[in-house]
């Protein structure tokens, strides 16, 4: 799967930046350099994908 | 897919207010001490279309100084239109200089999405 990092930015200038195609936690260091750039965090939802592993897929739990 | 954060756009540089004053054709901006209504403010002023006073940015901070007077003296929506320019610019800028590919995609609510290739796929 190709990793892309998907920026919506609102009527308003408000931003929402989305990572796709990475595992664990590399989401956060591909798309740090955007999120830095364009301003204060506000809000952060991790998706499933974030707790699984490289290797192998682990049961996924809510709310990380 | 990973992870979804919000951010509240700050303006905090100059090449990108540059390129959303070209981008809505907008005057340049200009660098220096601005006469607001009753005070005054340093940084990047912005000409908003029909708005008595400028915006002025101060990149510093990342803070907007302005005086519209509740919409009165200027329409909040030119400011939003700004900073909405000023934020695709400004992730355009960031993705290329990390050598990304970016495409731009306008949606029907006038949102403006991004849409960055990372590692090589273009």
């Amino acid at each position: 799967m190709s990793k892309t990092i998907e920026i919506t930015v609102l009527p308003n200038g408000q931003t929402k930046v989305e990572t796709k195609g990475f595992v664990g936690s590399e989401c956060r260091q591909a798309s740090q350099f955007i999120e830095k750039a364009l301003g204060q965090q506000t809000d952060e939802v991790l998706k499933a994908e974030f707790h699984q592993s490289a290797s192998r897929q682990q049961p996924v739990q809510e709310g990380g | 897919m990973s992870h979804i954060v919000s951010i509240q756009t700050e303006v905090r540089d100059p090449v990108a207010i540059r390129s959303a004053c070209d981008r809505l054709k907008l005057p340049e901006p200009v660098f220096g001490q601005v006469k607001l209504f009753s005070n005054s403010a340093t940084g990047w002023a912005v000409q908003l279309p029909e708005w008595r006073y400028p915006v002025v940015a101060d990149v510093n901070t990342g803070k907007l100084a302005y005086d519209n007077y509740n919409g009165r003296w200027g329409e909040q929506k030119q400011l939003d239109r700004f900073l909405q320019g000023y934020a695709v610019e400004k992730a355009k800028i960031e993705a290329r200089k990390k050598g990304h590919s970016v495409i731009e995609q306008p949606l029907e609510d006038g949102s403006i999405k991004l849409t960055v290739s990372v590692g090589g796929a273009a």
